[in-house]
């Protein structure tokens, strides 16, 4: 079962490493997640794992926990080659994670959520509650609950509470190294000053941690060591007392900064303001504070934050996707009702959605009937389908977006990312929309048509189309855009001019919010 | 060159796709080769009609059926709506003291919309809330049913006008009328699917329903219409066996939604939704049809028929299993 061999020499702690990641490597068909990362946890020391977006981090979390195999490269548990290839392997060998997500059974109880992945046995198969109780008791005083009822539905516990929970389960079983992805991103403060405590006190009982976390503030307050990875390489890894927060968001960007005016727009965004948007609150977050914007006429907006500070919803709400919490739309100076998607279109919205498979394509079905997806109207006649016309359309979103293509009978799937982001993109622009909205509009695009959604978007916005354009990429917004606002923790916390654009000052601005918090309660 | 085999690679696709499409047909062809040889009652023009006959009211529940599936619902109270409609539409058929002539429309019009109103009470619920349509006919399913059997006070109505009955057994060169209208409802519904916005959108929604609902279109709106047209095929289905059999039974059309929802199955509609079409459906269920007939004439024992029907629909949906992943894989 395992695969380790029973441990033979006993390591010292604070010295021997349970983890040694060497020249690691992955690719997902072309497309390099990571490109030799190298990573070492010492027995006993919470270690950080910190970079951008797409750097890396959840890929080498899967490969550590048997989601997903490695290409190349060597990883040591405990000085052994370590090599699950599937999630039980990695478990059996010790190595236990606590993801972002919680992975719970909301209507069971808490002793039962403990041993979900082993119920203590009686003969015939029977469940030993007696057991399962008392393990579930001395799971939760390892993570200081103590006084908690065991037989309490998890339904009923607050989310850090449930966070504890499943670090409980993680540790119920064989525990050489505890992973952490993004444990704090949804605790209050005080939550993670606690958190941060009984972390203190796992590592004396000899405990590894990996914690990896967008939350710089955190990592300083809770870790010993930080490793920076950035585009799949690791850039840096110091003893936490050994650097600053502002040199590790230096890592992490790079030190050869991207210049910001790469390709200057060639007008000047036209004056009249379209879009107004006043105390926009959405229901992602128990008491939001308002968002509030306004946009011009041929003006590219972009929304910059960190992963779960809110950017999405904030479309999704605009649009009248999700329900609004509060906040009112002025298009044009009139106040306007949006409550569901046709209302925005009505209003001259569009929105291109981050999941282009679930929400933006119906992949079975062909490349022109995708096009013709919300606009029925000029391919149809009295509930009759006009395919000619449709077939007409279909070939000239083809020509203006220059989507390669067989036929556009064949079905959306056939393409490639960049092509059928393209056909999202032409569903929407055969309505002609006035306000485009956009959210991560060339993830999973190859470089090439990437360039190619650029110089579309430039010459929508030539022609006078606002657009607000949701990225996790800088460089992509700092390109593309004459203004970015910065949510953190879905709060504004500022607002850059394409003259002021840089990679350093949007990323302060991202994780402002958590380092004013912090400094309030030290 | 690329291009080359995006189009080689769109050729096969629709090559495969033909395929697919003939597929039912192919099978059914097969079965009645088989049936023909082992038999020399099969091909006979009387037999054939018999087939055509017994297949009608299947047939015109299946229909409805294709769509609610499509949609990516499911329709479990044709049979029970059916009986209601029957049991409604047979009193105001039988009632003497409506003018013959007038009676008979009358009649239709209302089995018609009691079919109508059901479904679409099955979908209202079941769309608005996006509550499991399972469970919501499951209950409309028992709602009709008791409903037809407290009207008649359990009994079944007779006695109605000659001309009525009449229609019920024309036979026109060995097809009977009954079957030529379910035939056209076929045509009407295959239009539908295929070249009416309310057809593309039925696909639409049962592939991805976030993705209609994001374009500005109302989801409830089309499954709705689903229900809708389902119950209304119940509704027409209810008439035909009124006509056929010249009496209105409260316990007309019990488990008949099993036999609609195999039709359509076979018929190589995919039960999540979004995938198929109603000539399949046609297909599905003269292959229900001919396998019934065909063993009898064999032989065999009713029981047995029920276990090689329900052969073919395991085995029905196991092939469309496979033959998707294989084109996935492509």
């Amino acid at each position: 079962m395992s695969l380790l061999a029973p441990q033979t020499q006993p390591h010292i702690a604070g010295h021997a490493q349970v983890l040694n990641v060497s020249d690691l490597r992955k690719s997902f068909g072309g497309i390099r997640a990571l490109g030799g990362v190298s990573l070492n946890v010492e027995a006993g020391k919470i270690h950080a794992l910190v970079g951008e977006n797409g750097a890396g981090k959840s890929t080498l979390i899967k490969i550590l926990t048997g989601a997903i195999t490695r290409d190349s490269g060597t990883i040591l548990l405990h000085g052994k080659p370590y090599l699950p290839s599937n999630p039980a392997q990695a478990k059996a060998a010790g190595v236990q994670c606590v993801y972002q997500e919680l992975n719970m059974f909301p209507d069971l109880s808490i002793a039962e959520n403990v041993n979900i992945e082993r119920f203590p046995r009686k003969p015939f198969g029977l469940v030993d509650f007696a057991a399962m109780r008392a393990q579930a008791i001395r799971a939760l005083g390892a993570v200081g609950l103590d006084d908690m009822d065991p037989d309490l539905p998890v339904r009923k516990l607050g989310i850090a509470h449930k966070q504890l929970i499943e670090i409980a389960r993680a540790l119920s079983t064989k525990s050489e190294i505890l992973i952490l992805d993004e444990p704090t991103a949804t605790l209050t403060d005080r939550e993670v000053q606690k958190l941060a405590e009984i972390l203190a006190r796992l590592r004396l009982q000899g405990l590894s941690i990996l914690f990896v976390s967008h939350h710089l503030e955190e990592v300083f307050r809770i870790c010993d060591q930080v490793t920076v990875f950035r585009n799949g390489q690791t850039v840096a890894s110091e003893a936490i007392a050994n650097v600053t927060p502002e040199l590790v968001v230096r890592h992490m960007v790079g030190r050869a900064l991207h210049p910001a005016a790469a390709a200057p727009r060639p007008k000047a965004p036209r004056k009249n303001e379209v879009l107004a948007v006043a105390d926009l609150k959405t229901t992602a977050h128990a008491k939001p504070s308002g968002v509030s914007f306004s946009l011009k006429a041929g003006e590219v907006l972009g929304l910059a934050g960190l992963v779960g500070a809110g950017r999405t919803e904030v479309l999704r709400a605009l649009f009248g996707a999700d329900r609004r919490r509060g906040g009112t739309i002025r298009i044009d100076g009139a106040e306007v009702r949006i409550d569901s998607p046709s209302d925005a279109i009505r209003h001259g919205l569009a929105f291109v959605t981050e999941d282009r498979k679930g929400e933006g394509l119906i992949l079975p079905m062909s490349i022109k009937e995708n096009l013709g997806l919300v606009d029925f109207v000029s391919a149809s006649r009295m509930g009759l389908l006009n395919k000619a016309a449709e077939s007409t359309q279909a070939d000239r979103s083809r020509d203006k977006l220059s989507i390669k293509l067989g036929s556009t009978s064949d079905a959306v799937s056939s393409l490639s990312g960049g092509n059928q982001q393209k056909v999202v993109m032409g569903k929407w622009l055969n309505v002609r929309p006035r306000i485009l909205l956009l959210d991560e509009p060339t993830r999973g695009v190859d470089v090439g048509a990437k360039a190619e959604i650029y110089e579309i978007l430039k010459g929508l916005a030539e022609e006078g189309t606002s657009i607000l354009v949701v990225s996790s990429e800088l460089p992509e917004l700092m390109t593309l855009c004459d203004r970015i606002m910065v949510l953190s923790n879905h709060q504004l916390s500022g607002e850059l001019n394409r003259d002021a654009f840089s990679e350093e000052a949007l990323l302060k601005l991202a994780y402002r919010q958590h380092q004013e918090v912090g400094v309030e309660t030290t | 060159m690329s291009t080359e085999g995006v189009i080689s690679g769109a050729a096969v696709a629709r090559g495969r796709l033909l395929l697919r499409k003939m597929g039912v047909g192919i099978a059914l062809l097969v079965l009645m080769l088989l049936f023909s040889v082992s038999s020399e009652h099969f091909l006979t023009q009387g037999n054939l009609t018999n087939i055509l006959t017994q297949i009608t009211i299947n047939l015109t529940l299946a229909v409805g059926l294709t769509f609610v599936i499509l949609v990516g619902g499911i329709d479990l109270s044709v049979g029970s709506v059916l009986a209601l409609s029957a049991v409604l539409a047979g009193m105001v058929m039988s009632n003497g003291s409506i003018d013959p002539n007038l009676a008979v429309p009358l009649a239709i019009g209302v089995g018609m919309l009691v079919g109508l109103v059901c479904g679409m009470l099955n979908g209202a619920l079941s769309a608005l809330w996006g509550l499991p349509s399972f469970i919501i006919t499951l209950g409309m399913l028992n709602i009709a049913r008791g409903a037809a059997l407290e009207i008649t006070d359990a009994k079944a109505i007779y006695s109605f006008p000659e001309g009525f009955a009449y229609v019920g057994s024309i036979i026109i060169f060995g097809v009977p009328l009954l079957f030529v209208f379910a035939l056209v409802l076929v045509m009407v519904a295959w239009f539908v699917l295929s070249q009416t916005v309310f057809g593309r959108m039925i696909y639409a929604i049962g592939n991805n329903e976030e993705a209609v609902r994001l374009a500005g279109h109302s989801v409830f709106r089309y499954k709705l219409g689903a229900f809708a047209v389902c119950g209304l095929c119940a509704g027409i289905a209810a008439l035909i066996y009124m006509a056929r059999l010249g009496i209105a039974s409260p316990i007309a059309g019990v488990a008949f939604e099993l036999d609609a929802i195999a039709a359509v199955i076979i018929g190589g509609t995919s039960l999540s939704g979004g995938k198929g079409s109603v000539i399949g459906t046609l297909f599905g269920a003269c292959i229900i049809g001919v396998l019934a007939n065909g063993l009898i004439l064999l032989g065999l024992s009713d029981f047995v028929r029920q276990i090689i029907t329900g052969l073919v629909i395991v085995m029905a949906v196991v092939l469309d299993h496979f033959r998707s992943r294989i084109s996935q894989g492509a």
